[in-house]
């Protein structure tokens, strides 16, 4: 049995490598592997407003409790991108115009969206709430037992072996645990160590024999990054060639443009890549969140269209989800800006899903109708859609209850062709 | 081989050993070097400051309608100036070249890793390096932030072994921390719970105290009946928030009837912002009506005085000082320690003197990865390259992962090595180690041969200096690695060659890359 990472990181609580299943070398050299489906999962962080991303425009609470500048308006100089959708037909819910490139997704079909969508579990930390998320659980006893990501028991619930990324610096929650995945925040320079072929020849031969937890890690990285950097075209001066997108695709200098570009180019390495993990920062908007949100949700509505349009020759192949660790409260404060709250939106993209709908059920605004009297409550676990892309492009139903344990899908949304 | 102690401690207490510590350690002992450390000067010493005046960074960008084209070398200049002096830079309608703006950041983050090399008081850089992460604010997102950052770092460096209930006052009374957790902008009516959240989260309590999804009123709190509850939930960060409104900066805003702050950047209470009335705060009673700050205040007390505040303060120490996952029964005893000198103004002196002395602190090698920042000083403290920093080599260790000063997330770098074993962090490793050994951000020339006392080979060269770097001699595979890959033979005799000088930087990079190096 090949030692990887996920010994590694196990062998600091004393868990012997005899006890994990399934563990196996991350393989791209000479497999070429293509054909596989790859879901790549969006998270934003900090708790991105559902309701300035998905406006509930004429809703007389939503009208009541936000000023005007800090809710997307069904008239002016800028108004919402207006959708059709029979998920609350009495309600105008709008896209954030800055949104509006995801509004051609939707009416193409493509792009489906799930409102009051979140964790089912009262806590507003962003860092308890994305542990959880990231873990696959609904409760904090839960995460004491289960300190892998729901990412990282997909693939070993899969039935072959492929590699994960993430656009990070590091590797998700998610991927806890699961020893080979990579960490590449961006390809533009390439991956090979500075300092010409000997670095390489001598670290290998430095990690070689040794199974302590920095060997271990580094062996990983030696072997994966050498594999992807072959693969980069490389110019005369061995420096890597810009990349060129497809269908006129256009990232820009974002983390939503800069962490897409990166897993297209991967994929389009056509080396069996599954999933890759993607961060978009910054949604915490306690203060001045009008021009901030606007500014973000542009960025991100942009990028994951340039995506789309990239990757078009992989649209039947190809499944993206977006979460986040939950949406805001309804009532604005008094920085101009929404404090932790609960239900969020998700969204799913793909060239199999049935899109052009909003999906979930609507639980209202009035007090009553809020979580703890002040959030919009959570109506689909997030797991429910979870779990939907990944039995029926994945891993089969069979494998749900150990990617998601102690938690029943409850009857499908529809989101996923079949 | 075992690991000699001098290289287990000054891996913890210190970023890492030079020649002179190992020296200096063996003669004093460890309790002695320990009792010394734990009495550093108010301040740099003279030595210290003379490697401050040294640094030059370039400050260089285009020019503007307004302003001219800069580029130039500066020494630092803002790391003892008052904050009302470095607050115009905020002023965005100002003709003001960008990176003036976060020169304040930039200068604190140069400050650092000079310190971290050269400073002879080890352990206190080592805890202000804690601190920091634990009072995290991000500089690099908001100019308000980075002119606040001398300031801030002034703050974390006095009270760094303080007492930790005068601490909490003085992060939540910093331009920094206001500004970055948004209590500045918070007002009766809504406040805004940004700061509350946070303090008691990742400042105090922790959030294993945090039981909101297991409770929805404060009165079901297991303790709380009886005035201590075991945690805290949502309707405590309510409360909180309220207290802590009108804890603000003097920002120029306005406060009505045509008056306005004055623009200092300093803290200031503003009493029409405050919430007055009655609040409950851990099962604890507010009158109304309270004098100025007394609310906020009387929220500090609670915290540092809760038995989760201690475990979870303890638990970051021990984590940080020994092991991601430290001994249970070193923390249960720091916490013992922290609890009963609460009321002690060198309380925190007193815990980390306790962990310091610990058995745990002499035992267990490779329980941490070095962080990037440990990384770069620890090789420059083992090789006596004399560093001193460059823009260059900060943009490098913010390539790293390891953003000094410029962390998004309020929860600080992480602390165990999972982060710090992702194949992007692993392979800015290398960059740092050889281009400090080959001076590629002009930090200083390394001049490895002049270790050696006459004629050497090949694997003496490279046993030297792994022993330099950790204490230890190689074992054969790793020699055996490193020289193979060179294309050099065991015996071969280094002194004849052209390439003797560079040949041996490149040698000591790559001992430098062994896992006993990078771990601690």
């Amino acid at each position: 049995m090949a030692l990887t990472r996920r010994n590694l990181l196990k062998w600091g609580t004393a868990v012997t490598a005899a006890s994990l299943p399934g563990l196996r070398h991350i393989a791209f050299a000479g497999e070429e592997r293509s054909g596989n489906h790859c879901l790549v999962v969006v998270f934003l962080r900090g708790g991105c407003d559902g309701l300035s991303l998905l406006a509930p425009t004429d809703d007389p609470n939503y009208v009541a409790d936000r000023a005007p500048e800090l809710r997307v308006q069904t008239s002016g100089p800028k108004p919402g991108r207006a959708l059709r959708q029979n998920f609350a037909p009495q309600i105008d819910f709008r896209l954030h115009p800055e949104a509006a490139p995801l509004g051609e997704l939707y009416d193409a079909g493509h792009l489906a969206l799930v409102h009051a969508a979140g964790l089912q579990n009262g806590t507003r930390s962003h860092f308890v709430a994305q542990d959880l998320m990231e873990r696959g659980l609904a409760d904090s006893p839960g995460f004491k037992e289960t300190g892998d990501g729901w990412v990282t028991r997909f693939l070993l619930a899969t039935p072959s072996t492929l590699p994960a990324i993430a656009t990070t610096n590091a590797i998700p929650a998610a991927l806890a645990f699961h020893g080979d995945s990579l960490a590449i925040p961006d390809l533009r320079g390439g991956l090979a160590l500075p300092g010409g072929a000997q670095p390489k020849e001598v670290l290998a031969a430095l990690y070689a024999g040794t199974n302590d937890p920095f060997s271990l890690a580094a062996r990983t990285t030696l072997h994966d990054m050498e594999m992807i950097d072959a693969r980069l075209p490389h110019g005369a001066d061995g420096k890597i060639l810009a990349y060129q997108a497809e269908q006129n695709a256009v990232y820009e200098e974002t983390e939503t443009g800069r962490s897409l570009q990166t897993v297209a180019r991967l994929l389009k390495m056509d080396i069996g890549l599954s999933i890759a993990c993607v961060d978009v920062d910054g949604w915490d908007h306690h203060e001045n969140m009008g021009g901030r949100f606007a500014n973000l949700a542009g960025q991100f509505a942009r990028g994951l269209s340039a995506f789309w349009n990239d990757t078009a020759r992989y649209h039947d192949r190809l499944t993206v989800v977006v979460m986040t660790e939950f949406g805001r409260r309804l009532r604005t404060n008094k920085s101009n800006g929404t404090d932790h709250g609960h239900g969020g939106v998700m969204m799913v993209l793909g060239g199999q899903i049935n899109g052009g709908v909003i999906y979930g059920r609507w639980p209202g605004l009035a007090s009553a109708e809020l979580d703890n009297g002040v959030d919009l409550s959570v109506t689909t676990d997030y797991r429910s859609v979870l779990s939907e892309v990944l039995s029926a492009r994945f891993a089969g139903a069979s494998a749900l209850p150990r990617i998601f344990p102690n938690f029943s899908a409850g009857p499908r949304l529809g989101i996923v062709r079949t | 081989m075992p690991i000699p102690v001098e290289t287990l401690v000054l891996g913890r207490l210190a970023f890492g050993a030079s020649a002179e510590d190992r020296a200096q350690f063996l003669i004093l002992g460890a309790n002695r070097w320990i009792d010394e450390q734990l009495m550093p000067p108010d301040g740099d010493d003279p030595a210290m400051l003379a490697r401050l005046d040294a640094v030059r960074l370039r400050v260089k960008y285009n020019s503007s309608d307004t302003y001219p084209a800069m580029d130039e070398l500066r020494p630092l200049s803002s790391l003892t100036k008052d904050i009302a002096q470095l607050w115009p830079l905020t002023d965005g309608k100002a003709p003001i070249g960008g990176p003036e703006r976060q020169l304040p950041r930039l200068e604190v983050a140069a400050a650092t890793v000079q310190r971290s090399i050269h400073s002879h008081w080890q352990v206190r850089e080592v805890m202000v390096d804690f601190w920091h992460n634990h009072f995290n604010v991000n500089a690099a997102a908001d100019t308000a932030v980075a002119v606040a950052l001398p300031a801030y770092d002034r703050t974390i460096r006095t009270h760094a072994l303080g007492n930790f209930r005068d601490f909490l006052e003085a992060i939540a009374t910093s331009p920094a921390m206001l500004t970055y957790l948004n209590n500045r902008s918070s007002r009766a009516g809504n406040a805004n719970e940004n700061f509350g959240r946070e303090l008691f989260e990742l400042h105090s309590l922790g959030r294993d105290a945090y039981l909101n999804g297991l409770y929805n009123r404060w009165k079901d709190v297991p303790g709380a009946p009886k005035g201590q509850p075991a945690g805290y939930i949502d309707q405590d960060i309510y409360e909180a928030a309220r207290a802590f409104t009108g804890w603000t900066i003097e920002d120029g805003a306005g406060l009505g009837g045509g008056q306005t702050l004055p623009a200092t950047g300093r803290f200031t209470y503003v009493e029409t912002w405050h919430d007055n009335y009655q609040k409950r705060v851990l099962a604890t009673e507010f009158d109304p009506f309270q004098p100025p700050l007394t609310d906020g205040r009387k929220v500090l007390d609670l915290l540092a005085s809760h038995p989760a505040t201690a475990r979870f303060l303890c638990t970051k120490l021990c984590r940080r000082l020994v092991a991601d996952t430290p001994p249970e029964a070193l923390v249960a005893a720091a916490t013992k320690v922290w609890t009963e000198n609460r009321a002690k103004p060198d309380q925190i002196k007193r815990v980390v003197a306790f962990i310091a002395k610990s058995p745990a602190m002499r035992d267990g090698f490779g329980g941490k990865v070095k962080r990037p920042l440990e990384l770069v000083a620890s090789y420059a403290r083992a090789t006596g390259i004399n560093v001193t920093v460059t823009n260059g080599l900060l943009n490098e260790l913010d390539g790293s992962g390891q953003r000094l000063f410029g962390w998004a997330p309020p929860t600080g770098h992480p602390d165990v090595m999972t982060y710090w074993l992702s194949s992007h962090v692993l392979r800015r490793r290398w960059s740092l180690l050889a281009g400090l050994s080959e001076n590629w951000w002009a930090t200083g020339v390394f001049s490895p041969t002049r270790a050696f006392a006459g004629p050497v080979r090949a694997a003496e060269a490279v046993q030297l200096w792994h022993e330099a770097l950790t204490g230890t001699p190689p074992v054969p595979e790793t020699t055996a690695a490193i020289l193979d890959g060179m294309r050099l033979a065991q015996d071969a005799r280094l002194n004849d060659r052209p390439d003797f000088e560079p040949l041996t930087r490149r040698m000591v990079a790559y001992c430098a890359m062994t896992p006993s190096f990078n771990l601690r």
